[in-house]
């Protein structure tokens, strides 16, 4: 493990997260990894960065999170500070063709070519590179809008890590032209621990747990680094040691709090037993999905990570 | 007790991830067993704790392995590996082992196998026609890919044949690099430039000539990949298929609840039950707690007043075609046969009680 030496685990973490260019929210679905990267956007931008928050998924989402119109695939403005948009890789890879080539006709033809269509669906990890090297522009206020970091809510895991390996895959097959210097660019960023942070999203039961673990792993394995955070996501609350007197009517409940709190708990000794690193557990909140939410537990990711200077 | 609406043979368990579809197709098989019909579960990526339950390890990537139970019908336990029945396919239409080996070999095939157009998903629907066509099962349950887009398979036989005909492997079918590795184009000049310089600055001609070999590789698959996805499209639109959808508790998943339900009607594919699982009960309005439980017990009650809203609001926005129920959360997941078997039990006295 790459622990950095003699650092407490989530001191600066972060300061180190609003720093990087690149913020990659992952893990399985239907764990609230859309909620848990909206917040961390939101948690960014409140620290005077200049945040956007990207989507890549055909079915949008996130802007039902942030109380905004969907994206269409433009970039939406959220508030003074934070962004959102949902990129349709095909069309960003178009995009940075023109961008290398630098006249507008030519660049329409190439990029008309059945040729290049082919190319653009089929060559592996090219999609992915797309995406990734328009958020380094972005980041590097190389496009608009301008912004210090991007959070990247990433396809489920599966999909998710091979986002992140692409422009690894992309640099072995394509080692020259314009394109071929952009993966290899977008390579070194995602090597690059200042530059790249991952966080995994989680809930505390088997499967997302088993998830997480593998693409703890992964990570190490194929960027040789752990990521910088584990969020783990929706746990019931503490169940109290003594429950005094209850209604008949609620006996039920309780023993359904109890136990989903006892798997909680089993799948939490789990993860620690792999994973010393960083890790924010949040709750489940009587809270609809929406922004309240958002910033509910963004509030929570900031005293968790900062208790010293939280409210 | 007969399996009522779900009396089929063919379903195929669909819904966002995390929603519980495994666990429902698993308890589904069991309860199929145990009224007599020779049952087998297809599914992708089950918990380790499904797969104790079931007695099934890694050697279910390769066939059907029978689960240890004594029921009346046979239950058998497949595990879908897109790779693994994408090589198998190569094999099976290769002309010969050369050209198979060929493919195995190229750079892009390793990369794609997993990932071009929806492959994963093709392949999940191309092992199950192959299993149907056998006859060898009264009823299968297919559970279907843990993605976001979890209908994507639905569409994956048409994509199959849609790419294999104007795709890159129709395009590759002409001779795109002559003899001495020139790209064969006629001869296409933009600012004086011809489109090889062109593309070879921009991409590299080593990388569309590898893409050219490797299209080209899979020409004599053709028509064998296309008559067979042709079938299997047919299969998924059969009268004896029938899909169960699975949607989560929450108000966030009613969207997709109705996306998934349109999209199944839009293909003229035929629509089962809808089972909004894992539930939270809802408690009595006045409940006298202590401190913690107290505000324990708010929470609980906010959920099971979210989710039966949600199922509410659900049942409000369907056409009254569709059957819905919902099932409770369970306390903990189920560990073994008999629990599966209780839920599988439970779904279908539900579906049972809101039909009548």
């Amino acid at each position: 493990m790459t622990r950095r030496a003699g650092l407490p685990a989530r001191a600066g973490l972060l300061d180190r997260l609003s720093h990087c260019r690149l913020v990659a929210v992952t893990g399985k679905g239907g764990v609230g990894k859309t909620t848990i990267a909206a917040a961390l956007a939101r948690v960014l931008a409140a620290r005077g960065r200049r945040v956007l928050l990207v989507e890549v998924d055909p079915r949008e989402n996130l802007h039902q999170l942030l109380d905004v119109p969907p994206s269409g695939g433009a970039v939406i403005r959220v508030d003074a500070r934070l962004w959102l948009e949902n990129v349709q890789p095909v069309r960003v890879l178009e995009d940075l063709v023109r961008q290398k080539v630098a006249v507008a006709a030519l660049a329409r033809k190439i990029v008309s070519t059945s040729v290049f269509r082919h190319f653009a669906e089929g060559a592996p990890g090219m999609k992915e590179m797309a995406v990734l090297g328009h958020a380094m522009q972005v980041a590097r206020g190389e496009a608009k809008p301008r912004v210090d970091v991007v959070v990247l809510d990433a396809p489920a895991t599966g999909h998710g890590m091979s986002l992140l390996w692409a422009p690894l895959l992309v640099t072995e097959v394509l080692g020259k032209g314009p394109l071929g210097r952009l993966a290899g660019e977008v390579a070194d960023m995602v090597r690059d621990p200042g530059q790249v942070a991952v966080v995994i999203g989680t809930t505390a039961e088997e499967m997302p747990v088993q998830e997480a673990l593998e693409l703890i792993a992964g990570l190490r394995e194929r960027l040789g680094r752990p990521p910088e955070l584990m969020v783990v996501n929706g746990l019931y609350p503490p169940f109290p040691k003594h429950t005094g007197r209850v209604a008949a009517g609620a006996r039920a409940a309780l023993a359904l709090w109890r136990q989903r709190r006892e798997v909680n708990e089993r799948e939490l000794e789990r993860l620690a037993s792999a994973w010393r690193g960083p890790r924010v557990d949040l709750p489940l909140l009587a809270l609809e999905r929406g922004p309240a939410l958002v910033t509910a537990l963004g509030d929570r990711l900031v005293s968790a990570l900062e208790p010293a200077v939280a409210p | 007790m007969s399996l009522g609406a779900l009396d089929r043979p063919l379903l195929i368990v669909v819904g966002s991830g995390g929603v519980g579809k495994t666990t429902l197709a698993a308890a589904l098989g069991l309860t199929s067993a145990a009224e007599g019909t020779d049952t087998l579960v297809m599914t992708f990526d089950p918990s380790l704790r499904l797969k104790d339950a079931l007695g099934v390890g890694e050697e279910a990537r390769d066939r059907e392995v029978a689960v240890e139970v004594d029921t009346p019908g046979r239950l058998d336990v497949s595990l879908l590996d897109a790779r693994r029945t994408f090589d198998q396919l190569v094999r099976q239409y290769a002309p010969s082992d050369a050209a198979a080996e060929r493919i195995f070999q190229n750079r892009f095939y390793q990369h794609l196998a997993g990932n071009l157009a929806g492959i994963l998903e093709y392949m999940a629907v191309e092992r199950l026609f192959e299993v149907s066509r056998s006859g060898r099962y009264q009823r299968i349950i297919l559970d279907t890919p843990p993605t976001r887009q979890a209908l994507d398979f639905l569409g994956a036989p048409d994509r199959m044949v849609e790419f294999l005909q104007s795709g890159p492997v129709r395009v590759a079918q002409r001779q795109w690099f002559d003899a001495s590795g020139r790209l064969a184009v006629k001869p296409l000049k933009i600012l004086g430039k011809s489109l090889e310089s062109w593309l070879d600055r921009l991409v590299g001609l080593d990388l569309l000539r590898e893409m050219a070999e490797f299209f080209q590789a899979f020409g004599p698959l053709y028509e064998g990949f296309r008559d067979r996805a042709g079938e299997v499209g047919k299969l998924l639109r059969a009268p004896g298929t029938h899909f169960l959808l699975v949607a989560g508790p929450g108000g966030e998943r009613i969207p997709d609840a109705l996306f998934f339900a349109r999209r199944l009607r839009e293909g003229g594919h035929h629509l089962g039950p809808i089972v909004v699982n894992q539930m939270h009960p809802e408690l009595p309005a006045q409940l006298s707690a202590d401190g913690d439980v107290a505000e324990g017990l708010r929470l609980l009650s906010w959920l099971g007043d979210r989710d039966h809203r949600g199922l509410a609001e659900l049942q409000a926005l369907l056409t009254t075609r569709e059957t819905l129920v919902g099932l409770p959360l369970l306390p903990t997941p189920p560990t073994d046969l008999a629990a599966l078997d209780a839920l599988g039990r439970l779904l279908l006295e539900t579906l049972a009680a809101a039909r009548s």
